[in-house]
């Protein structure tokens, strides 16, 4: 296990890269993958072999996790597929600007206003809302290859 | 004509109605505004006495769909009111029906006909008990002069079909359930089969008989006499498929046993499933009808009488309806067994299946030309009937009388006849590539039971066949397999995709090629030496081609030789200790050296793979696949087999020559020690030097590894091997071994730990276990503790890492031992609280989250039997505060995504979580029921009960609605309530407010579910709870205590007591919605106690029911109808067994009775 050790001490310096290098063979259903350069979650994987005698081959579909697009990608299942790193972090919601921008309180005490209300049509009625309602709200916010958007909401109770 | 009832309605009036019910039907043939049409029908149906307006439509519609109609809707009123209905309009109903499809016999809409015809049936069978016997001999009667053809030919047609319809109707499996008990099904069949179905069948043969000649004799026969003909023909079919039951009860299993191995003729079977038939043992009664009067002779003549008139015209005849209908009957024939035949040692029989045999063998021999035929003008029925037949034949009889059934007529035996045929369906089913002419598929299918049928039952031996038939089956093995090489060797280039079509699927393959192995060790000594000559030839060949390009087909080949071999040479097991088969522990006996010896030559092939050179060029993925799952069928047979003749001393005799040589090279000597270093050293390669082959990984370590570690002798050997140890190394320190996929990981962990199962003593064994365990426990304590964990943890490779190990825990602790329970718990316990951190950590990688809890799921079912009362409290309350930082991530959660797929992954992983903790909490409940710890004396055990009960205070909330629709994670939940409530209802009364109103309100959802099963259980959960309550009452106790009491709600509403609100959900249940039969004796059971604890409400509530129905009729019947549901069979006020069944009886009654009238939503 040394070179193990050695390993993650190495990585801690955080996000020193974007994605990291995983054989195909080895990501499963649910994980995440780079396809054409977008980061994407898989959602179904199946192999297969170039004729009878052949090497196996992983074939991918999956889903952008920003865009919501479907993309498909064929991998011989011994080579190397790119694998996304892909954070979620929690804010608690300070406040919703008329432009459509958030406010964001970070775990530091600052501030985070560089975010945009999200496109989808219920979780922008749900934060608007819940918000309006005086509600204190924590958003989810995904980041992967330097894009980041607010994917999940949690109610943790009315505002003192 | 008498008059139905449900008259008031003049003339100008039923026209009117007609012709609304025409215009509709017209309206949904064009789909012209199809839902107000159905609307009209719909009201039809439900209409109360509609009889004399469908009686007006059936007599004068002009439209056969209306008239189609029409009788459906008199079917429904009919059973629906059957109580209302007066003996005689019951009877004028079914001689209505009777005389409107004899008058109409020759109408051309014959799916009136059969509707009309099928509604009769059904009729009669509802009024069977209330008809006297004269009833039923009136109406018979009359189809019995049908059926003799005063009436004409369209009317005899008509008797047919109308007997037929009932046959079917009166035989359960093929009956309408009308809302009855079985009980009532059993009556009737048992009734019928007493005193009619043997007189109907000799209607049907008269008139097969008179009509047959006819056919036979003279040239011009009309289409109508045909037909009447078979459908007669179809009724005796029909009446031989029937499942008799009196002549099972008459002849008891000893009378037949007896003379069971003396004549050859089988009683022991029950085969013939697999196609959907069964044997026909009609009893001595039917001996007249069936043996004496030559009915048999009669049946084969006709068919070849008629087979021989229209040989000019063959191609249409087969198929046609009486050539169908006879050659069913006769293969039904075949099958005819038990008390029929008188016991004259199985004579009558043999001479009975020798006469069918001699006229089948007609319509198989000559096979190839047959065969050719077929596959010109695809006229397959007639060959696949024999087939049928021939199995049948096979199954009555045992192997020689089955060789010799033929030797009358014929100068050769049946195995002769079977081999052949085989053989030219063998090559035409490998030839043909086209999936839709699927016949020879269908035959092979049948065939293969016949041979499995012959070869296959446990009494048989080598001198149960004859030299003859074994150079026979010999001869079929070698077709067999050129015909596959043949197969192989022509799709060896096509993609992986599509050449699937050669074995549909897996199993089915294996199937076959289990089949193919009986047939192959029944002739041992010529076959495996003919395999041992293909392979070297095909190994030589490859070896000395110089690319790999030219020999794919060879490497096919190969794939499908090393399957076929592994069959012959070995048994699936399944479960039950692998032997070494008889067959070929008897042959061989002639060499005594190993190297010689065809299975080790066989086994030998494998070797080559460890040759890198060898390797790379010709051992592609799917061969290796071949030769591990080879190695692993291999491994489990003959690697150190366990001696089946422990404790007798091995007298060195001929016929064990063979098993002396295969101990010699495989036993538990040193050679065998070499054999199993070679097949470790084969599995390493397959795992390191196949990068990202998953399915051949998963091959090793799921079956291959698995087989050796199965066995403690051979676990013993194993882990003083150092290639084993060269496995373990690596799989500890190497990176190698982190590049398989996650969850052959588990798989090979598992292996790994199992076996320490060989290990000398307790100590050795876990410190064996520690060895391989405690690098990863440590690494995963280091990382918990990092201080900048948040900073890198949420790398891709890290998360892959903490994946890995938590499969590879996971594999370790199912492996878990009794001798290494000690270390597996260690490592669990050392982890517990890093788990806590990364779970925490990892709360948005819904991967590891789910790998945390099926890893703490394991935990706990593999450990909880084992603790004692110390080490039960720290998994508890680390179980439990698992849940709680579980819950807190996700409790209020809502996650969202632009895409629905997305979405409903995120739904589903969540769902896969939630199914996990109720698993671990069905897990901790197993601890109070099984509990292997030693010291039990301690008192500070923590209570199993409180735990869970506050496990699924935790994780209900997280349970919504819409998850439940999942039905997995429904069932867990409900079976994990109805069990809790079932085990501790002490507990529940103890619960909080809010905690008991959840369960309350969850057993509400699940008594409105759909499931069955899921309402099953609910029923049995508020039966715990209320039996509870009224047990505990009677002993002057609290029971349920302030529950089951009004109480004034939080908004000063009076709020229902429970037990009011469970017996209000289920009166409703029962009495307006659609309640299902099979739950009458779980909702008995959950009635009882609640009328018993609630006597006053229950008698409020049928008082409010009752004002509630407006019609006076139902009223008076449904009161009546309560009134016996509590007060008749002597019911008593406990919840004594007996008391409880007369309460069950009760509600079936009561159920039967207003099944007509309630239930309406």
């Amino acid at each position: 296990m040394s070179d193990e050790e050695h390993h993650f001490e190495s990585k801690a310096d955080a996000g020193a890269s974007k994605t990291y290098p995983q054989q195909a063979g080895t990501i499963r259903k649910n994980g995440y993958i780079v396809i054409k350069g977008r980061p994407c979650k898989v959602v179904e994987v199946s192999t297969s072999k170039t004729g009878k005698h052949g090497h196996a081959k992983c074939h991918f579909v999956a889903i952008d996790i920003f865009t919501a697009k479907k993309l498909e990608d064929i991998v011989p299942s011994s080579h190397n597929c790119d694998v996304p790193h892909v954070n979620r972090t929690d804010y608690q919601l300070i406040d919703i600007s008329e432009d459509g921008f958030v406010s964001l309180l970070t775990d530091s005490g600052g501030t985070k206003d560089d975010l945009r209300l999200p496109t989808d049509d219920s979780l922008l009625t749900q934060i608007k809302d819940g918000f309006a309602e005086g509600k204190d709200l924590v958003v989810t916010v995904m980041s992967a290859m330097g894009e980041e958007q607010i994917c999940a909401l949690k109610d943790i109770g009315p505002k003192n | 004509m008498r008059r139905l009832p449900g008259g008031g309605a003049d003339l100008p009036q039923l026209q009117s109605t007609m012709l609304a019910i025409e215009q509709a039907c017209s309206s949904i043939q064009m789909h012209a505004n199809p839902t107000e049409a159905e609307k009209i029908i719909v009201s039809l149906h439900d209409s109360p006495m509609p009889y004399q307006l469908c009686q007006f439509i059936l007599e004068n519609s002009h439209m056969p769909i209306a008239r189609f109609l029409a009788a459906a809707a008199i079917r429904v009123a009919a059973l629906r009111e059957w109580g209302l209905l007066t003996d005689e309009d019951k009877r004028n109903l079914i001689v209505f029906f009777l005389g409107f499809v004899m008058e109409r016999a020759s109408a051309s809409d014959t799916y009136v006909q059969s509707k009309v015809s099928a509604v009769a049936a059904q009729l009669i069978k509802r009024g069977w008990q209330d008809f006297t016997e004269g009833d039923k001999a009136a109406i018979f009667l009359e189809v019995k002069r049908a059926s003799e053809g005063i009436y004409g030919v369209d009317a005899q047609f008509a008797g047919m079909d109308f007997l037929e319809s009932l046959v079917s109707e009166f035989s359960p499996s093929t009956a309408t359930s009308m809302g009855l008990p079985r009980e009532f099904h059993e009556l009737c069949q048992s009734s019928f089969e007493k005193n009619y179905l043997k007189e109907f069948y000799v209607w049907g043969q008269n008139a097969a008989v008179s009509f047959g000649d006819k056919i036979v004799g003279s040239a011009a026969t009309t289409m109508s006499e045909i037909k009447v003909c078979s459908a007669a023909l179809r009724l005796m079919c029909q009446i031989l498929n029937w499942s008799f039951k009196q002549a099972a009860s008459v002849s008891g299993p000893s009378s037949s046993k007896t003379h069971a191995f003396s004549s050859g003729i089988r009683h022991d079977t029950l085969l013939l499933k697999k196609f959907e038939r069964s044997l026909v043992e009609p009893g001595p009664a039917w001996h007249d009808v069936l043996i004496s009067s030559g009915h048999t002779i009669w049946i084969l003549n006709l068919y070849e009488a008629l087979r021989q008139k229209y040989s000019s015209d063959n191609l249409l005849w087969i198929d046609s309806p009486l050539a169908v209908s006879a050659r069913q009957l006769i293969v039904q024939l075949c099958s005819l067994s038990g008390s029929i035949f008188p016991s004259d040692n199985g004579q009558m029989q043999i001479k009975h299946l020798t006469q069918i045999l001699s006229a089948i063998i007609k319509w198989i021999e000559p096979a190839d030309l047959i065969l050719e035929a077929i596959t010109n003008e695809h006229r397959d029925s007639e060959v696949l009937d024999a087939c049928h037949a021939l199995l049948s034949i096979a199954t009555l009889t045992d192997c020689m009388l089955f060789d010799n059934l033929l030797r009358s007529v014929r100068p050769f035996g049946t195995l002769r006849v079977l081999s052949t045929l085989t053989c030219e369906v063998v090559k035409a089913y490998t030839a043909s590539a086209d999936e839709d002419d699927r016949w020879s598929s269908e035959a092979l299918d049948i065939l293969l039971e016949a041979w499995g049928v012959v070869l296959g039952r446990s009494d048989f031996t080598k001198t149960s066949i004859s030299t003859e038939a074994v150079a026979d089956t010999a001869n079929l093995f070698n077709v067999i397999v050129e015909s596959y090489l043949n197969a192989a060797a022509r799709t060896a280039l096509d993609d992986d995709n599509q050449s699937e079509h050669f074995h549909a699927s897996i199993s089915r393959r294996d199937e076959m090629l289990r089949s193919y192995s009986l047939i192959a060790r029944a002739a041992a000594d010529v076959t495996v030496p003919f395999l041992v000559g293909l392979f070297s030839e095909r190994v030589s060949l490859l070896l000395s081609q110089k690319s790999t390009n030219d020999a794919i087909s060879l490497l096919e080949e190969l794939y499908w030789l090393l399957l076929i071999t592994g069959h012959v040479l070995t048994d699936s097991g399944e479960g039950e200790t692998i032997l070494v088969p008889e067959a070929l522990q008897a042959s061989f006996s002639n060499i005594p050296e190993e190297a010689q010896h065809p299975v080790v030559v066989l086994s030998c092939f494998a070797r080559h793979s460890l040759d890198p050179e060898t390797r790379a060029c010709y051992f592609s993925p799917r061969l290796m696949e071949a030769v591990i799952w080879f190695l692993a069928r291999w491994a489990d047979t003959y690697v150190m087999p366990l001696d089946g003749t422990k404790g007798h001393i091995c007298t060195p005799h001929e016929s064990q020559a063979s098993k002396r040589v295969l101990h010699s090279f495989a036993g538990e000597n040193d050679q065998g020690k070499l054999v199993l270093d070679t097949i470790i050293r084969i599995s390493m390669v397959a795992l390191s030097s196949y990068p990202g082959e998953n399915e051949l990984q998963t091959m090793t370590c799921h079956h291959l590894l698995v087989a050796l570690v199965r066995r403690r002798n051979v676990c013993a050997h194993l882990v003083t091997l150092e290639s084993w140890a060269g496995i373990a190394n690596a799989f500890v320190n190497e990176r190698t071994l982190f590049q398989l996929n996650a969850r052959v990981q588990r798989y090979l962990a598992q292996a790994l730990v199992s076996a320490a199962f060989g290990l000398k003593d307790s100590e050795a064994s876990n410190q064996y276990v520690r060895n391989l365990l405690g690098p990863m426990t440590t690494y995963l304590k280091d990382i918990s503790i990092q201080n900048n964990l948040k900073g890198f943890a949420q790398q891709a490779d890290v998360i892959y890492t903490v994946i890995c190990l938590m499969e590879r825990l996971r594999g370790a602790m199912r492996a878990t031992q009794p001798r290494t329970q000690k270390a597996t718990f260690e490592m669990g316990h050392a982890v517990m609280d890093s788990l806590l951190t990364l779970l925490e950590v990892y709360k948005n990688q819904s991967a590891v989250v789910y790998q945390i809890l099926k890893f703490v799921v394991d935990l706990v079912d593999a450990q909880v039997t084992f603790l004692n009362a110390e080490d039960t409290s720290i998994l508890v309350s680390f179980c439990l505060q698992l849940l709680k930082v579980y819950s807190s991530h996700n409790i209020g959660k809502i996650s969202l995504s632009l895409s629905s797929s997305l979405q409903s992954e995120a739904q589903f992983e969540k769902y896969k979580d939630l199914r996990a903790l109720l698993q671990l909490l069905v897990h901790l409940c197993s601890k109070d029921l099984v509990d292997f710890s030693s010291g039990s004396d301690e008192v500070d055990s923590p209570e199993i009960a409180n735990v869970v009960f506050i496990g699924l205070h935790i994780i209900t909330p997280l349970i919504s609605l819409d998850l439940l629709k999942y039905p997995k994670l429904s069932f867990d939940y409900f079976a994990l309530l109805s069990h809790m409530l079932e085990v501790y209802p002490e507990k529940v009364a103890q619960l909080n407010k809010d905690a008991f109103a959840h369960i309350a309100h969850t057993l509400d959802f699940g008594l409105h579910c759909q499931d069955i099963d899921v309402v099953d259980r609910c029923l049995r959960a508020v039966d715990a709870l209320v039996s509870y309550h009224f047990k505990s009452r009677v002993k002057g106790e609290e029971g349920l205590g302030a529950y089951a009491i009004d109480s004034q709600g939080t908004n000063g509403e009076l709020q229902e007591s429970i037990l009011k609100r469970f017996l209000r959900i289920l009166l409703q249940l029962l009495l307006f919605e659609d309640f299902r039969m099979e739950l009458v004796g779980s909702m008995a059971d959950a009635l009882l106690p609640l009328l018993l604890c609630e006597h006053d409400s229950y008698q409020r509530m049928v008082h409010e029911l009752l004002e509630r129905q407006s019609n006076p009729d139902t009223k008076i019947r449904l009161a009546d109808a309560l009134q016996r549901l509590t007060s008749t069979n002597q019911l008593t006020s406990s919840l004594e067994r007996s008391n409880r069944q007369r309460f069950r009886k009760n509600l079936q009654i009561f159920l039967t009775d207003i099944s007509g009238y309630m239930r309406t939503k």
